[in-house]
Protein backbone atom coordinates (compact mmCIF):
# COMPACT_ATOMS: atom_id res chain seq x y z
CA UNK A 1 0.00 0.00 0.00
CA UNK A 2 1.47 3.29 -1.00
CA UNK A 3 1.22 6.13 1.45
CA UNK A 4 -0.51 9.18 0.01
CA UNK A 5 1.09 12.47 1.01
CA UNK A 6 -1.25 15.05 2.49
CA UNK A 7 -2.02 17.68 -0.14
CA UNK A 8 -0.41 21.11 0.30
CA UNK A 9 -2.40 23.75 2.22
CA UNK A 10 -5.12 25.28 0.06
CA UNK A 11 -3.96 28.86 0.39
CA UNK A 12 -1.34 31.08 1.87
CA UNK A 13 -3.44 33.03 4.41
CA UNK A 14 -2.42 32.78 8.05
CA UNK A 15 -4.14 29.69 9.43
CA UNK A 16 -6.49 29.93 12.41
CA UNK A 17 -5.05 26.68 13.73
CA UNK A 18 -1.69 25.22 12.87
CA UNK A 19 -0.65 21.69 13.84
CA UNK A 20 2.93 20.70 13.07
CA UNK A 21 4.42 17.26 13.63
CA UNK A 22 2.02 16.46 16.48
CA UNK A 23 2.71 13.22 18.38
CA UNK A 24 0.77 11.67 21.23
CA UNK A 25 1.21 8.41 23.12
CA UNK A 26 -1.00 6.71 25.68
CA UNK A 27 1.50 4.42 27.38
CA UNK A 28 2.76 2.07 24.68
CA UNK A 29 0.12 3.09 22.13
CA UNK A 30 1.30 5.72 19.64
CA UNK A 31 -2.06 7.33 18.88
CA UNK A 32 -0.96 10.41 16.90
CA UNK A 33 1.97 10.17 14.52
CA UNK A 34 3.46 13.37 13.09
CA UNK A 35 0.15 15.01 12.30
CA UNK A 36 0.60 18.22 10.33
CA UNK A 37 -2.25 20.35 9.00
CA UNK A 38 -3.84 23.81 9.07
CA UNK A 39 -7.35 25.08 9.54
CA UNK A 40 -8.55 28.38 8.09
CA UNK A 41 -11.14 30.97 9.07
CA UNK A 42 -14.61 30.11 7.73
CA UNK A 43 -13.65 26.57 6.77
CA UNK A 44 -15.62 23.40 7.59
CA UNK A 45 -13.13 20.56 7.98
CA UNK A 46 -14.49 17.05 8.46
CA UNK A 47 -12.30 14.39 10.08
CA UNK A 48 -13.17 10.77 9.38
CA UNK A 49 -11.55 7.42 10.01
CA UNK A 50 -12.12 4.13 11.79
CA UNK A 51 -12.53 4.12 15.57
CA UNK A 52 -9.12 4.12 17.21
CA UNK A 53 -7.57 5.99 14.29
CA UNK A 54 -6.73 8.99 16.50
CA UNK A 55 -9.27 11.43 15.06
CA UNK A 56 -10.99 12.27 18.37
CA UNK A 57 -7.66 12.47 20.19
CA UNK A 58 -6.37 14.91 17.57
CA UNK A 59 -9.49 17.07 17.98
CA UNK A 60 -9.02 17.06 21.75
CA UNK A 61 -5.40 18.23 21.46
CA UNK A 62 -6.65 21.40 19.71
CA UNK A 63 -8.08 22.78 22.98
CA UNK A 64 -5.68 20.80 25.12
CA UNK A 65 -8.14 18.37 26.67
CA UNK A 66 -5.25 16.10 25.67
CA UNK A 67 -1.66 17.31 25.85
CA UNK A 68 0.46 16.50 22.83
CA UNK A 69 3.88 14.99 23.53
CA UNK A 70 5.80 16.69 20.75
CA UNK A 71 5.23 19.01 17.83
CA UNK A 72 3.50 22.39 17.82
CA UNK A 73 -0.11 23.52 17.94
CA UNK A 74 -0.81 27.23 17.42
CA UNK A 75 -4.36 28.53 17.79
CA UNK A 76 -5.10 32.07 16.66
CA UNK A 77 -1.44 32.97 17.06
CA UNK A 78 -1.15 31.49 20.57
CA UNK A 79 1.21 28.59 21.16
CA UNK A 80 -0.41 25.68 23.03
CA UNK A 81 1.93 24.80 25.87
CA UNK A 82 2.00 24.53 29.63
CA UNK A 83 1.57 28.24 30.26
CA UNK A 84 -1.87 28.35 31.82
CA UNK A 85 -2.74 31.86 30.72
CA UNK A 86 -2.46 30.75 27.10
CA UNK A 87 -4.68 27.80 27.81
CA UNK A 88 -7.52 29.92 29.21
CA UNK A 89 -7.23 32.35 26.31
CA UNK A 90 -7.43 29.52 23.80
CA UNK A 91 -10.35 27.79 25.46
CA UNK A 92 -12.34 31.00 25.22
CA UNK A 93 -11.75 31.04 21.45
CA UNK A 94 -12.34 27.34 20.82
CA UNK A 95 -15.79 25.90 21.53
CA UNK A 96 -16.38 22.18 21.85
CA UNK A 97 -19.41 19.95 21.38
CA UNK A 98 -19.16 16.45 22.87
CA UNK A 99 -20.54 13.08 21.86
CA UNK A 100 -22.28 12.72 25.26
CA UNK A 101 -23.47 16.39 25.28
CA UNK A 102 -22.04 16.92 28.81
CA UNK A 103 -24.74 19.42 29.75
CA UNK A 104 -24.70 20.45 33.41
CA UNK A 105 -27.60 18.41 34.84
CA UNK A 106 -28.24 20.67 37.85
CA UNK A 107 -28.84 23.73 35.66
CA UNK A 108 -31.67 24.62 33.25
CA UNK A 109 -31.01 24.90 29.51
CA UNK A 110 -30.88 28.68 29.92
CA UNK A 111 -28.44 28.50 32.84
CA UNK A 112 -26.27 26.03 30.92
CA UNK A 113 -25.92 28.56 28.11
CA UNK A 114 -25.53 31.64 30.35
CA UNK A 115 -23.04 30.21 32.87
CA UNK A 116 -19.75 30.72 31.00
CA UNK A 117 -20.48 34.27 29.74
CA UNK A 118 -21.42 35.29 33.28
CA UNK A 119 -18.49 33.68 35.07
CA UNK A 120 -15.73 33.98 32.48
CA UNK A 121 -16.63 37.20 30.69
CA UNK A 122 -18.42 38.85 33.62
CA UNK A 123 -21.54 39.55 31.53
CA UNK A 124 -24.34 40.91 33.77
CA UNK A 125 -27.04 38.30 34.53
CA UNK A 126 -29.84 40.05 32.64
CA UNK A 127 -27.70 40.51 29.54
CA UNK A 128 -26.42 36.90 29.69
CA UNK A 129 -29.99 35.60 29.98
CA UNK A 130 -31.14 37.64 27.00
CA UNK A 131 -28.22 36.42 24.88
CA UNK A 132 -28.82 32.83 26.02
CA UNK A 133 -32.50 33.01 25.02
CA UNK A 134 -31.48 34.31 21.61
CA UNK A 135 -29.08 31.40 21.15
CA UNK A 136 -31.69 28.88 22.27
CA UNK A 137 -34.07 30.41 19.72
CA UNK A 138 -31.39 29.99 17.08
CA UNK A 139 -31.30 26.23 17.75
CA UNK A 140 -35.12 26.15 17.94
CA UNK A 141 -35.44 25.57 21.68
CA UNK A 142 -36.62 28.89 23.16
CA UNK A 143 -39.73 27.29 24.66
CA UNK A 144 -37.55 24.71 26.47
CA UNK A 145 -35.29 27.32 28.11
CA UNK A 146 -36.40 26.60 31.67
CA UNK A 147 -36.22 22.81 31.43
CA UNK A 148 -33.43 20.74 32.93
CA UNK A 149 -31.39 18.47 30.63
CA UNK A 150 -33.13 15.29 31.81
CA UNK A 151 -36.43 16.71 30.52
CA UNK A 152 -35.03 17.05 26.99
CA UNK A 153 -34.47 14.46 24.26
CA UNK A 154 -30.94 13.61 23.19
CA UNK A 155 -31.24 15.74 20.07
CA UNK A 156 -32.53 18.70 22.08
CA UNK A 157 -29.72 18.29 24.62
CA UNK A 158 -27.13 18.36 21.88
CA UNK A 159 -28.71 21.52 20.42
CA UNK A 160 -28.50 23.15 23.88
CA UNK A 161 -24.85 22.07 24.03
CA UNK A 162 -24.22 23.77 20.67
CA UNK A 163 -25.95 26.95 21.94
CA UNK A 164 -23.82 26.76 25.09
CA UNK A 165 -20.59 26.64 23.13
CA UNK A 166 -21.75 29.49 20.87
CA UNK A 167 -22.41 31.68 23.92
CA UNK A 168 -18.68 32.31 24.31
CA UNK A 169 -18.56 33.53 20.68
CA UNK A 170 -15.71 31.21 19.77
CA UNK A 171 -13.67 31.63 16.61
CA UNK A 172 -13.86 27.92 15.92
CA UNK A 173 -16.16 25.09 17.03
CA UNK A 174 -14.90 21.54 17.52
CA UNK A 175 -17.47 18.72 17.20
CA UNK A 176 -16.49 15.32 18.62
CA UNK A 177 -18.89 12.81 17.02
CA UNK A 178 -21.89 15.01 17.87
CA UNK A 179 -24.52 12.60 16.55
CA UNK A 180 -22.99 9.23 17.53
CA UNK A 181 -24.94 8.96 20.81
CA UNK A 182 -28.28 9.92 19.23
CA UNK A 183 -31.23 7.84 18.09
CA UNK A 184 -31.52 7.92 14.29
CA UNK A 185 -34.63 10.15 14.27
CA UNK A 186 -32.76 12.86 16.22
CA UNK A 187 -29.63 13.00 14.11
CA UNK A 188 -31.18 15.22 11.46
CA UNK A 189 -32.21 18.03 13.85
CA UNK A 190 -28.61 18.29 15.11
CA UNK A 191 -27.09 18.13 11.62
CA UNK A 192 -29.53 20.83 10.47
CA UNK A 193 -28.31 23.17 13.21
CA UNK A 194 -24.72 22.43 12.19
CA UNK A 195 -25.52 23.16 8.54
CA UNK A 196 -27.04 26.51 9.54
CA UNK A 197 -23.85 27.35 11.42
CA UNK A 198 -21.70 26.40 8.45
CA UNK A 199 -23.84 28.56 6.13
CA UNK A 200 -23.42 31.48 8.59
CA UNK A 201 -19.66 31.20 8.11
CA UNK A 202 -18.71 29.47 11.37
CA UNK A 203 -15.31 27.82 11.35
CA UNK A 204 -15.91 24.17 12.23
CA UNK A 205 -13.83 21.04 12.71
CA UNK A 206 -16.10 18.00 12.82
CA UNK A 207 -15.24 14.42 13.71
CA UNK A 208 -18.13 12.32 12.40
CA UNK A 209 -19.30 9.15 10.70
CA UNK A 210 -22.03 11.06 8.81
CA UNK A 211 -20.67 10.80 5.27
CA UNK A 212 -23.62 12.62 3.64
CA UNK A 213 -22.98 15.58 5.95
CA UNK A 214 -19.25 15.48 5.21
CA UNK A 215 -19.88 15.53 1.48
CA UNK A 216 -22.55 18.24 1.58
CA UNK A 217 -21.10 20.65 4.15
CA UNK A 218 -17.38 19.89 4.30
CA UNK A 219 -14.87 22.07 2.49
CA UNK A 220 -12.17 19.54 3.19
CA UNK A 221 -12.05 15.93 4.34
CA UNK A 222 -9.22 14.66 6.56
CA UNK A 223 -8.79 10.90 6.77
CA UNK A 224 -7.05 9.44 9.82
CA UNK A 225 -5.65 5.93 9.83
CA UNK A 226 -3.70 4.33 12.69
CA UNK A 227 -2.68 7.68 14.15
CA UNK A 228 -1.64 9.24 10.85
CA UNK A 229 -3.32 11.92 8.80
CA UNK A 230 -3.34 9.75 5.69
CA UNK A 231 -5.01 12.14 3.27
CA UNK A 232 -6.78 15.47 3.06
CA UNK A 233 -8.83 16.44 0.03
CA UNK A 234 -11.97 18.34 -1.05
CA UNK A 235 -15.10 16.17 -0.69
CA UNK A 236 -15.80 15.51 -4.37
CA UNK A 237 -12.25 14.37 -4.95
CA UNK A 238 -12.26 12.36 -1.73
CA UNK A 239 -15.53 10.52 -2.22
CA UNK A 240 -15.86 10.23 -6.01
CA UNK A 241 -12.33 9.89 -7.17
CA UNK A 242 -10.65 7.94 -4.40
CA UNK A 243 -7.59 5.98 -5.51
CA UNK A 244 -6.28 4.95 -2.11
CA UNK A 245 -7.18 1.31 -1.48
CA UNK A 246 -7.34 1.68 2.27
CA UNK A 247 -9.74 4.64 2.10
CA UNK A 248 -11.82 2.92 -0.60
CA UNK A 249 -12.12 -0.05 1.73
CA UNK A 250 -13.22 2.19 4.61
CA UNK A 251 -15.76 4.00 2.44
CA UNK A 252 -17.05 0.72 1.09
CA UNK A 253 -17.81 -0.43 4.60
CA UNK A 254 -19.38 2.74 5.88
CA UNK A 255 -21.30 4.19 2.90
CA UNK A 256 -24.59 2.43 2.39
CA UNK B 1 -41.42 6.39 58.19
CA UNK B 2 -42.31 8.10 54.88
CA UNK B 3 -42.48 11.54 56.40
CA UNK B 4 -43.57 15.09 56.16
CA UNK B 5 -42.80 15.48 52.47
CA UNK B 6 -45.89 13.49 51.56
CA UNK B 7 -48.13 15.87 53.49
CA UNK B 8 -48.03 18.72 51.01
CA UNK B 9 -50.30 19.09 47.94
CA UNK B 10 -48.93 17.37 44.86
CA UNK B 11 -49.34 20.58 42.88
CA UNK B 12 -46.64 22.26 44.95
CA UNK B 13 -43.21 22.61 43.37
CA UNK B 14 -40.27 20.53 44.58
CA UNK B 15 -38.63 23.57 46.21
CA UNK B 16 -41.84 24.53 48.00
CA UNK B 17 -42.45 21.04 49.38
CA UNK B 18 -38.85 20.89 50.55
CA UNK B 19 -38.95 24.31 52.21
CA UNK B 20 -42.26 23.49 53.89
CA UNK B 21 -40.83 20.26 55.25
CA UNK B 22 -37.74 21.94 56.67
CA UNK B 23 -39.85 24.69 58.24
CA UNK B 24 -42.28 22.15 59.71
CA UNK B 25 -39.49 19.98 61.10
CA UNK B 26 -37.74 23.02 62.60
CA UNK B 27 -40.99 24.18 64.16
CA UNK B 28 -41.62 20.68 65.48
CA UNK B 29 -38.19 20.68 67.09
CA UNK B 30 -38.68 24.07 68.76
CA UNK B 31 -42.12 23.08 70.05
CA UNK B 32 -40.67 19.80 71.24
CA UNK B 33 -37.84 21.44 73.15
CA UNK B 34 -40.20 23.99 74.64
CA UNK B 35 -42.80 21.45 75.74
CA UNK B 36 -40.64 18.42 76.55
CA UNK B 37 -40.39 19.31 80.25
CA UNK B 38 -44.17 19.80 80.53
CA UNK B 39 -45.01 16.60 78.66
CA UNK B 40 -42.63 14.51 80.75
CA UNK B 41 -43.86 16.07 84.00
CA UNK B 42 -47.22 14.43 83.31
CA UNK B 43 -45.57 11.02 83.33
CA UNK B 44 -45.61 8.87 86.49
CA UNK B 45 -42.56 8.58 88.72
CA UNK B 46 -39.63 8.29 88.32
CA UNK B 47 -39.96 10.25 85.03
CA UNK B 48 -42.36 12.99 86.09
CA UNK B 49 -40.17 14.28 88.89
CA UNK B 50 -37.06 14.35 86.68
CA UNK B 51 -38.77 16.00 83.70
CA UNK B 52 -36.76 19.20 83.93
CA UNK B 53 -33.44 17.28 84.01
CA UNK B 54 -34.44 15.30 80.94
CA UNK B 55 -35.40 18.50 79.10
CA UNK B 56 -32.11 20.18 79.95
CA UNK B 57 -30.07 17.11 78.99
CA UNK B 58 -31.88 16.89 75.65
CA UNK B 59 -31.08 20.53 74.94
CA UNK B 60 -27.38 19.90 75.62
CA UNK B 61 -27.45 16.87 73.28
CA UNK B 62 -29.01 18.98 70.56
CA UNK B 63 -26.53 21.82 71.05
CA UNK B 64 -23.60 19.39 70.83
CA UNK B 65 -25.05 17.93 67.62
CA UNK B 66 -25.66 21.29 65.93
CA UNK B 67 -22.28 22.82 66.84
CA UNK B 68 -20.17 19.78 65.98
CA UNK B 69 -22.36 18.94 62.96
CA UNK B 70 -21.82 22.34 61.32
CA UNK B 71 -18.09 22.38 62.15
CA UNK B 72 -17.84 18.77 60.96
CA UNK B 73 -19.18 19.63 57.49
CA UNK B 74 -16.64 22.45 57.24
CA UNK B 75 -13.78 20.15 58.37
CA UNK B 76 -14.98 17.45 55.98
CA UNK B 77 -15.07 19.81 53.01
CA UNK B 78 -11.59 21.17 53.78
CA UNK B 79 -10.14 17.68 54.25
CA UNK B 80 -11.83 16.35 51.08
CA UNK B 81 -10.50 19.22 48.97
CA UNK B 82 -7.02 18.85 50.51
CA UNK B 83 -7.08 15.12 49.83
CA UNK B 84 -7.67 15.81 46.12
CA UNK B 85 -5.19 18.70 46.01
CA UNK B 86 -2.28 18.85 43.60
CA UNK B 87 0.02 19.76 46.52
CA UNK B 88 1.48 16.63 48.18
CA UNK B 89 1.83 18.11 51.75
CA UNK B 90 -1.87 18.98 51.77
CA UNK B 91 -2.76 15.49 50.56
CA UNK B 92 -0.57 13.90 53.24
CA UNK B 93 -1.97 16.08 56.03
CA UNK B 94 -5.55 15.27 55.06
CA UNK B 95 -4.70 11.59 54.67
CA UNK B 96 -3.12 11.50 58.14
CA UNK B 97 -6.13 13.26 59.67
CA UNK B 98 -8.64 10.85 58.14
CA UNK B 99 -6.52 7.78 58.90
CA UNK B 100 -5.79 8.63 62.54
CA UNK B 101 -9.34 9.72 63.41
CA UNK B 102 -11.10 6.81 61.73
CA UNK B 103 -8.64 4.36 63.26
CA UNK B 104 -9.12 5.37 66.90
CA UNK B 105 -12.17 5.24 69.19
CA UNK B 106 -14.23 8.39 69.59
CA UNK B 107 -14.18 8.02 73.39
CA UNK B 108 -10.37 8.12 73.35
CA UNK B 109 -10.51 11.25 71.17
CA UNK B 110 -12.90 12.93 73.63
CA UNK B 111 -10.66 11.99 76.59
CA UNK B 112 -7.62 13.17 74.66
CA UNK B 113 -9.15 16.59 73.96
CA UNK B 114 -10.22 17.06 77.57
CA UNK B 115 -7.32 15.54 79.53
CA UNK B 116 -4.25 15.34 77.27
CA UNK B 117 -4.52 18.52 75.20
CA UNK B 118 -4.08 20.90 78.19
CA UNK B 119 -0.85 19.09 79.06
CA UNK B 120 0.47 19.20 75.51
CA UNK B 121 -0.59 22.81 74.91
CA UNK B 122 -0.48 24.64 78.25
CA UNK B 123 -3.34 27.08 78.59
CA UNK B 124 -5.63 25.20 76.22
CA UNK B 125 -8.08 23.93 78.80
CA UNK B 126 -11.49 23.78 77.14
CA UNK B 127 -14.67 23.33 79.14
CA UNK B 128 -16.19 19.86 79.14
CA UNK B 129 -18.84 20.93 76.62
CA UNK B 130 -16.31 22.59 74.29
CA UNK B 131 -13.94 19.63 74.50
CA UNK B 132 -16.73 17.25 73.55
CA UNK B 133 -17.92 19.52 70.71
CA UNK B 134 -14.39 19.86 69.32
CA UNK B 135 -13.67 16.12 69.48
CA UNK B 136 -17.03 15.26 67.88
CA UNK B 137 -16.54 17.83 65.11
CA UNK B 138 -13.05 16.52 64.32
CA UNK B 139 -14.36 12.96 64.37
CA UNK B 140 -17.37 13.47 62.11
CA UNK B 141 -15.25 15.70 59.85
CA UNK B 142 -13.01 12.74 58.98
CA UNK B 143 -16.00 10.62 57.98
CA UNK B 144 -17.57 13.55 56.11
CA UNK B 145 -14.32 14.03 54.18
CA UNK B 146 -14.53 10.54 52.70
CA UNK B 147 -18.24 10.98 51.84
CA UNK B 148 -17.60 14.31 50.12
CA UNK B 149 -14.52 13.06 48.31
CA UNK B 150 -16.28 10.02 46.88
CA UNK B 151 -19.23 12.22 45.85
CA UNK B 152 -17.00 14.66 44.02
CA UNK B 153 -15.05 11.88 42.34
CA UNK B 154 -18.31 10.32 41.15
CA UNK B 155 -19.10 13.38 39.00
CA UNK B 156 -18.52 12.44 35.35
CA UNK B 157 -15.22 13.57 33.86
CA UNK B 158 -17.11 15.04 30.89
CA UNK B 159 -18.55 17.69 33.21
CA UNK B 160 -15.09 19.03 33.99
CA UNK B 161 -14.09 18.84 30.33
CA UNK B 162 -17.18 20.75 29.25
CA UNK B 163 -16.66 23.45 31.88
CA UNK B 164 -12.95 23.83 31.13
CA UNK B 165 -13.55 23.93 27.38
CA UNK B 166 -15.96 26.84 27.97
CA UNK B 167 -13.05 28.73 29.58
CA UNK B 168 -14.05 28.29 33.24
CA UNK B 169 -11.04 28.23 35.59
CA UNK B 170 -10.39 25.15 37.75
CA UNK B 171 -11.88 26.96 40.77
CA UNK B 172 -14.98 28.10 38.83
CA UNK B 173 -15.39 24.57 37.48
CA UNK B 174 -15.31 23.19 41.01
CA UNK B 175 -17.67 25.77 42.51
CA UNK B 176 -20.28 25.96 39.77
CA UNK B 177 -20.20 22.53 38.14
CA UNK B 178 -18.51 19.76 40.14
CA UNK B 179 -19.31 20.63 43.78
CA UNK B 180 -23.10 21.04 43.35
CA UNK B 181 -23.33 17.61 41.72
CA UNK B 182 -20.82 15.95 44.05
CA UNK B 183 -22.47 17.18 47.25
CA UNK B 184 -25.80 15.88 46.01
CA UNK B 185 -24.23 12.43 45.63
CA UNK B 186 -22.55 12.77 49.03
CA UNK B 187 -25.72 13.82 50.82
CA UNK B 188 -27.10 10.42 51.90
CA UNK B 189 -23.81 9.35 53.58
CA UNK B 190 -23.46 12.85 55.12
CA UNK B 191 -26.91 12.49 56.65
CA UNK B 192 -25.97 9.09 58.02
CA UNK B 193 -22.95 10.73 59.61
CA UNK B 194 -25.05 13.42 61.29
CA UNK B 195 -27.55 10.88 62.63
CA UNK B 196 -24.62 8.84 63.96
CA UNK B 197 -23.19 12.04 65.43
CA UNK B 198 -26.39 12.74 67.34
CA UNK B 199 -26.13 9.33 68.94
CA UNK B 200 -22.37 9.66 69.50
CA UNK B 201 -22.88 12.82 71.57
CA UNK B 202 -23.79 10.37 74.35
CA UNK B 203 -20.05 9.67 74.73
CA UNK B 204 -19.60 13.20 76.05
CA UNK B 205 -20.94 11.72 79.25
CA UNK B 206 -17.45 10.25 79.70
CA UNK B 207 -16.00 13.67 80.59
CA UNK B 208 -18.98 14.75 82.64
CA UNK B 209 -21.09 16.72 80.16
CA UNK B 210 -24.65 16.57 81.44
CA UNK B 211 -26.35 15.56 78.23
CA UNK B 212 -29.29 13.21 77.76
CA UNK B 213 -27.48 9.89 78.40
CA UNK B 214 -25.77 11.28 81.46
CA UNK B 215 -29.11 12.45 82.89
CA UNK B 216 -30.56 8.99 82.34
CA UNK B 217 -27.57 7.27 83.87
CA UNK B 218 -27.55 9.45 86.97
CA UNK B 219 -31.27 8.95 87.51
CA UNK B 220 -31.17 5.20 87.20
CA UNK B 221 -28.21 5.05 89.60
CA UNK B 222 -30.16 7.10 92.11
CA UNK B 223 -33.52 5.35 91.74
CA UNK B 224 -32.54 1.80 90.75
CA UNK B 225 -35.30 1.92 88.09
CA UNK B 226 -33.37 1.34 84.87
CA UNK B 227 -36.30 0.24 82.69
CA UNK B 228 -38.55 3.35 82.63
CA UNK B 229 -35.58 5.71 82.66
CA UNK B 230 -33.58 4.11 79.87
CA UNK B 231 -36.71 3.59 77.76
CA UNK B 232 -37.52 7.29 78.12
CA UNK B 233 -33.95 8.19 77.17
CA UNK B 234 -34.09 5.96 74.09
CA UNK B 235 -37.46 7.38 72.99
CA UNK B 236 -36.15 10.95 73.15
CA UNK B 237 -33.16 9.94 70.97
CA UNK B 238 -35.52 8.25 68.51
CA UNK B 239 -37.70 11.36 68.22
CA UNK B 240 -34.63 13.52 67.61
CA UNK B 241 -33.12 11.24 64.94
CA UNK B 242 -36.53 10.97 63.24
CA UNK B 243 -36.89 14.75 62.97
CA UNK B 244 -33.32 14.99 61.69
CA UNK B 245 -34.06 12.41 59.01
CA UNK B 246 -37.04 14.50 57.90
CA UNK B 247 -34.87 17.58 57.42
CA UNK B 248 -32.24 15.67 55.47
CA UNK B 249 -34.90 14.00 53.35
CA UNK B 250 -36.22 17.44 52.46
CA UNK B 251 -32.76 18.71 51.49
CA UNK B 252 -32.22 15.64 49.33
CA UNK B 253 -35.61 16.17 47.70
CA UNK B 254 -34.73 19.78 46.98
CA UNK B 255 -31.48 18.79 45.23
CA UNK B 256 -33.12 15.94 43.32
CA UNK B 257 -33.52 17.95 40.12
CA UNK B 258 -34.08 14.82 38.08
CA UNK B 259 -36.92 13.76 40.41
CA UNK B 260 -35.90 10.16 40.54
CA UNK B 261 -37.50 9.77 43.95
CA UNK B 262 -41.02 11.17 43.78
CA UNK B 263 -42.67 11.34 47.19
CA UNK B 264 -45.67 9.07 47.47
Amino acid sequence: MSLVRPSPPPDQRAPLILAEGVNKRFGAAHVLKDVTTRFFQGEVAVIIGASGSGKSTFLRTLNRLEKHDSGRIVVDGIELDDRVRNLDAIRREVGMVFQQFNLFPHLTALENVALAPRKVRGTPAVEARRAALELLARVGLQEHALKHPHQLSGGQQQRVAIARSLAMQPKVLLFDEPTSALDPEMIKEVLDVMKDLARAGMTMIVVTHEMAFAREVGDRILFFDQGRLLLEAPPDEFFDNQRNDRIRGFLGQIVR
Amino acid sequence: MTGLLALWPRAWSRERRSAATIAAAGLLLVVLMWSLGRILSLAPEPIGGAAQQFAEGTLVTLELTVVSGLLGVLFGLLAAVSRMSALPPLRWAAGFYIWSIRGTPLLVQIFFTFFALPELVPGLQLSDFNSAAAALAINVGAYNAEAIRSGIQAVAKGQTEAARSLGLSPLQTFVHVVAPQGIKIALPPLVNNVVALLKDTSLAYGIGVVELSNVGNRLQAATFLPVPILVTTAIIYLVLTSVLTQVSGAIEHRLDVEQRHEPH
